[in-house]
Parts: structure tokens; C-alpha cells; sequence
């Protein structure tokens, strides 16, 4: 335990060799990437590049899937994921996510959020339960338009709104790396400007890994980007090099709109 | 000879041969008015064809059903019947100049289509206005004799006393309370029994079943709901009424009939589990597949999933299935009679003999009857009590599921 986390020395996240399949036909085929703390990492990728899947294998929300089957190996923190030792429910505290619809729960503005502390038993009286809420609402800049109605239902809200909502239910957790499948792509150019925003201010405290298909996002927010294609991590880099300086003929091809 | 005379002449086979006289006669003119170019018409010679028919068949259906109301009416108030004649012509009279109008009509401009569809408009506003009157017919023939019934015993009698025991050479009493228990006793068992097993079924259904149990475990579980209520009652008569005597009425001392509240209800309670399994599966399945990956992503176990999400999500449907339960569960009759028995009595003890509203309407009304004492219009007040009851109880459902709606879309 201790070499893995020696010889994977600050990176968050490590994958090596990660293979996907549903039933029989692969999604993924044998990825390797390492994501660093407090950075932002976009995958990108034409529709059905496995992009998703991979950010599923992260948090092991793929194992809700039945005939989905995930080999390899992945390491947050030096620690392997898909041990047998390790309990998925837990780990999905630690390894929060945001979908790509906004889905708050039936419930008011305040339990969506006090939701996942509440099943953790993060906190120990209500004052502190209000403060936790209070804080994840204030990271996810929503606090200041929902501080007075924290207890009507959260599916009232706008677009934006409910998906900020969503954010600040992850945070609230205090998770250390937060996965966003396409956060945006329900939203309008305002609502989306703000959760971009939002993305950039949550790299203090976050590792943050976000699935997208708008380069100009991938551009915008990340630092590092990930170009997959056909199930295969085809180039990974800064941000910067890949849209400015793409190595594989591929990842050309993508950004400059020719494949996708 | 003279069958086939009355055949030929007979109602629907003289309506049906001018529908078809007036469809061919349209359909001609309309071609003729072609002149050989179809497109020269408003509409194809099939909708003139289509138009005719029903204008002639919704004209005839109409007339018919306002007379034969009208006879009804007329030999209820014992004023002078419509003959049989004047009905026959008076609805040939109809079809006969529904048909000549509709061959009339058909010209090269007349829009057929738009024509036939206001005749089917108003076969549709017929349909619901049948079931909306049939309904408003069935209170007010409650309320009339409900009223006939409280004039000659006193309703203060009735709703509060506490004796039922009916006597037909009159002096009879006729208190609707030990009915009243009975039945909402043997429906408070029901439910008891049928809402947890079923709620937890259609939630191993829904939330943990593969699709190929769900697939073969959700159709034997809906075969439960097309068992005819006579059968059930036999099952509690000889099976379930005997086995709860020997094993828990005598040993417990709490009595020795097989016949018992306990054995209704639980029958009653299997008959309906059916009902709110499928309907909260289906409340359940409604529930997006994004609230329990939302919930499972934050690191919710399956089973704080469904009690924190998906059942409160769900919690209207739900709400609905467990009241359309209670509904069957309070108008259900033969599980009554062949399980609690037919002694109306106000106990505690859940393994005496009991008896409900439904069954003593039917034993109230069952041999010589003169619809004109007490003891036969009794069975209209106490039908009148039963359908106010599940009324209001209707109207709980649909203020609880409007309240959850608000607070949850």
C-alpha cells in the first residue's frame, strides 16, 4: 500500500489498465490516466467514446448496472477501489457526483442538501446540521437566492438552480473528489456560465473531473483535458497543449471538428 | 309466413338497411357529382358513405333511448304509456329522413369529413353523459327511497341505536351500528393485513427483483386479483374459518366459531394485496431512475434510497391504492357472509361472528318483498350510509394526493 502511494505521489486518482464491458461488447478497453488534487480534468470525446462509463467506474455507480463489468485497477488516495474490503456506499461518499439532468429530491430545499449528511451522521446536533447546509449552499452560490425558502420543495427551482442544488447536495457530504457528468448540457448559456464559475471556485477544496462535450468548456475550465475515442484514452494532457498542440491525429481531428 | 314479415319489419333491421341505403345513395351522388375526377370533391365518396351512415344511426339511437326514458317516466308516474307503435314509427320516422338528408346533402362542396366528425363528437359527449346520468340516476333512487324509509322509521332509530334485529310482521329494530362496526372492523383487519404485504411485495417487485422474476413473480401475484369473491369465501368457509378456530380462538379461550371477524378479514385482506402491490409497483416504477442514482451517489444504501426517495416520491400512488382497497374492502359482501357470518354484533373480540352493512342489504331484500315496509327500504339507507362512506373516503384520497402533488411536482 504504501509503494502504490509512493510511486503514484500526488495524483488523487490513478487508474491502470481500466477495461469495461456490458455483456459482451467492451465500452472500455484498457485506460490508464492519473488525476491530480485541486486541479480540474475534463474528459472529452464524441457521444458513446465511453467517457461516462469511465467517470461511472470512478465512484462504482457502474456496479448498479447488472451486466456491466469493470477490470483493472483504480486508486484514490492509493487505495484500491474495487477491493473487496472497500464498501461502495462509502466510497460514494468520498467520491460525490453531479448528473448531467439536475435531479433534486421531492423534498425542500433544505433535506435535498442535509440529505447525504444526514445518512452519515456528519453531524451531531441541528444548529451544526443548519451550518453544513448552510456552507454547502454558499460553495455552490445558491445560498443568497434560497436562503429565505429553504423549505419549499427543491424541484421548484429553475434549471440552473436545481443543478447548483445538486451541486451543493454532493459538497455537503464533504467529498474530496467530485465527478460531473455533463453538468451543463440541460442548461442555458447563463445558467451555464454560473456553474462554470461555480467549477472553478470548487478546485480549492475539490478534485474535480467533469465529463463534457463542449470543447470551448473543456477549454475554459479544466487544466488538465482527456481525449477519449472509441472506448480508449487516445491523448491526455494540459488543457493548454491539447486544444493548442495536439500530438495524435485524432485529437486534431475532434477539436477541430472533423471527427464526432 | 309471418316470421318473416316480423323480421323484415322488425326495428334494427329496417335502421340498418336505410343506414346502408343512405350510404350507397351518398357515395353515388358524391361520384356522380365527380363527374369521373375525384379530386374535383370536398371529400372522398368513403366519407360521404361514412356520414350518411352516421347520420342516420345517431339520429335513431338518440330518439330511441329520449322515448324510452320518457315511457319509463311516463309508467312510473302512472300516466299513460307511449304505445309500442308510436315508438316504431317515431323512430323510423327518424332514420328514414336522417337517410334522404344525408343522400341530399352529398354534393361535390359538402365536407363530409367535417360533417362526421361532429356526429362523432356527439356520439362521444352521449357516452359519458350515459355514465355521468346513470350515477346521478343510482343517488337519487337511494335518496328517494332512503326518504320513503326514514319517513316511516325514525333516523335518530336508525344511526344511533345499537339493536339490529329485523322482524317481518313489523316492530322491528333496525340500529345501523353494529352493521357499521362490523364492517369497519372486518376492513381495519383487511388492511392491516393486505397494505404491509403488499407494500413490501411491490417493493421487492420493483426495487430489488430482476426483470426475469418481476417478469413471472408480477402476473401469479395479479392472478390473485381475478379470483371470484365466492371462492375466496369458500377458502375462509372451510379453510382459513376452522384453522383459526381450532388453533387460536379455543386454545386463547376467545370462543369457538369458525365464523369470525378475524377469518373475513384476513381472507379479505388476501383478496386485496393484489390491488396495492400492483398499483404501488406501478407508483414506484414511475419514480425516475435519476432520484435513486442521485441518492445512491451520495452514498445512500438501497434500502435509505427507497425509504427516504423512492416511497415518498411514490407516496401519492400509493396513497391511492391503499384507499381504492379500503373501498373494496367496505363493499365487499360474499367473503362477509361465508367467513363472519351473519350476526350483527358489536364486539371487541375479532373471533366472534360478525356481520357488515353489504351482507345485511342483501339478507334485508332476498325472498318475498314488498319494497313498502321498513325492513325492505332499510337496505336503501344503509346502501345510501355505504356510499357516502366510500365517498368521503374518495375525497380524503384525492385531498391527500392534491396535497403531496403540490408539495412534491
Amino acid at each position: 500500500m504504501k509503494e502504490a502511494s509512493m510511486i503514484q505521489t500526488g495524483q488523487k486518482i490513478s487508474a491502470r489498465n481500466v477495461q469495461v464491458c456490458y455483456g459482451d461488447s467492451p465500452a472500455i478497453r484498457g485506460v490508464s490516466v492519473d488525476i491530480a488534487p485541486n486541479t480540474v480534468t475534463a474528459f472529452i470525446g464524441p457521444s458513446g467514446c465511453g467517457k461516462s462509463t469511465f467517470l461511472r467506474c470512478l465512484n462504482r455507480m457502474n456496479d448498479t448496472i447488472d451486466i456491466c463489468r469493470v477490470s483493472g485497477d483504480i486508486r484514490i488516495d492509493g487505495e484500491d477501489i474495487y477491493d473487496r474490503r472497500v464498501d461502495p456506499v462509502q466510497l460514494r461518499a468520498k467520491v460525490g457526483m453531479v448528473f448531467q439532468k439536475p435531479n433534486p429530491f421531492p423534498k425542500s430545499i433544505f433535506d435535498n442538501v442535509a440529505y447525504g449528511p444526514k445518512i452519515h451522521g456528519l453531524t451531531r446536533s441541528k444548529a451544526e446540521l443548519a451550518g453544513v447546509v448552510e456552507n454547502a449552499l454558499r460553495k455552490a452560490a445558491l445560498w443568497d437566492e434560497v436562503k429565505d425558502r429553504l423549505g419549499s420543495a427543491g424541484t421548484a427551482l429553475s434549471g440552473g438552480q436545481q443543478q447548483r442544488l445538486c451541486i451543493a447536495r454532493a459538497i455537503a457530504t464533504s467529498p474530496e473528489v467530485l465527478l460531473m457528468d455533463e453538468p451543463c448540457s440541460a442548461l442555458d448559456p447563463i445558467a451555464t456560465a454560473q456553474i462554470e464559475e461555480l467549477i472553478d471556485d470548487l478546485r480549492q477544496n475539490f478534485c474535480v473531473v467533469i465529463v463534457t462535450h463542449s470543447m470551448q468548456q473543456a477549454a475554459r475550465i479544466s487544466q488538465k483535458t482527456a481525449f477519449f475515442h472509441l472506448g480508449s484514452l487516445v491523448e491526455y494532457g494540459d488543457t493548454d497543449q491539447i486544444f493548442t498542440a495536439p500530438h495524435d491525429p485524432r485529437t486534431e481531428s475532434y477539436i477541430t471538428g472533423r471527427i464526432g | 309466413m309471418m316470421w318473416v314479415f316480423d323480421t323484415i319489419l322488425s326495428l334494427p333491421v329496417l335502421v340498418i338497411g336505410l343506414a346502408v341505403l343512405a350510404m350507397i345513395g351518398a357515395q353515388v351522388r358524391a361520384r356522380l357529382a365527380a363527374g369521373g375526377d375525384l379530386r374535383r370533391l370536398a371529400a372522398l365518396p368513403r366519407a360521404h358513405a361514412v356520414n350518411a351512415a352516421l347520420s342516420v344511426l345517431i339520429p335513431v339511437l338518440a330518439c330511441y333511448a329520449a322515448l324510452s326514458v320518457a315511457r319509463m317516466i311516463g309508467r312510473q308516474q302512472g300516466a299513460q304509456i307511449l304505445p309500442d307503435r308510436t315508438l316504431f314509427w317515431a323512430v323510423l320516422a327518424v332514420a328514414l329522413i336522417g337517410c334522404i338528408d344525408a343522400i341530399l346533402r352529398a354534393s361535390a362542396r359538402f365536407r363530409a369529413r367535417a360533417a362526421s366528425e361532429a356526429w362523432i363528437k356527439a356520439l362521444l359527449i352521449a357516452a359519458s353523459t350515459t355514465a355521468i346520468l346513470t350515477t346521478v340516476g343510482i343517488v337519487f333512487s337511494m335518496v328517494f327511497e332512503a326518504a320513503n324509509f326514514f319517513g316511516q322509521y325514525g333516523w335518530r332509530d336508525f344511526f344511533l341505536s345499537t339493536e339490529w334485529a329485523p322482524n317481518f310482521r313489523g316492530n322491528s329494530a333496525l340500529g345501523i351500528l353494529p352493521l357499521l362496526w362490523g364492517t369497519l372492523y372486518v376492513s381495519f383487519i383487511a388492511l392491516a393485513f393486505a397494505v404491509p404485504v403488499g407494500l413490501f411485495a411491490a417493493i421487492y417487485l420493483s426495487e430489488y427483483a430482476g426483470p426475469r422474476l418481476r417478469g413471472i413473480a408480477k402476473p401469479l401475484i395479479e392472478i390473485l386479483a381475478g379470483i371470484p369473491t365466492i371462492v375466496y369465501g369458500l377458502f375462509a368457509l372451510i379453510t382459513i374459518g376452522p384453522m383459526l378456530r381450532d388453533y387460536f380462538a379455543q386454545p386463547l379461550g376467545l370462543g369457538d366459531s369458525a365464523s369470525s371477524v378475524m377469518t373475513a378479514g384476513l381472507v379479505m385482506g388476501i383478496m386485496l394485496i393484489p390491488f396495492v402491490s400492483s398499483l404501488s409497483d406501478d407508483a414506484m416504477g414511475a419514480v425516475p431512475q435519476a432520484m435513486r442514482d442521485g441518492s445512491s451517489a451520495l452514498g445512500a444504501t438501497r434500502s435509505e434510497t427507497i425509504r427516504q426517495v423512492v416511497l415518498p416520491a411514490a407516496l401519492p400512488g400509493i396513497m391511492g391504492a391503499v384507499l381504492l382497497a379500503a373501498s373494496r374492502a367496505i363493499g365487499e359482501t360474499m367473503i362477509v357472509v361465508l367467513g363472519a357470518g351473519a350476526a350483527a354484533r358489536l364486539s371487541l373480540n375479532p373471533f366472534e361472528a360478525m356481520t357488515t352493512i353489504t351482507v345485511k342489504i342483501v339478507s334485508q331484500l332476498t325472498g318475498d318483498t314488498d319494497f313498502a315496509s321498513p325492513e325492505t327500504l332499510v337496505a336503501f339507507a344503509l346502501g345510501l350510509t355505504l356510499f357516502t362512506l366510500t365517498l368521503c373516503l374518495n375525497v380524503v384520497a384525492l385531498m391527500i394526493v392534491r396535497k403531496y402533488r403540490e408539495q412534491y411536482e
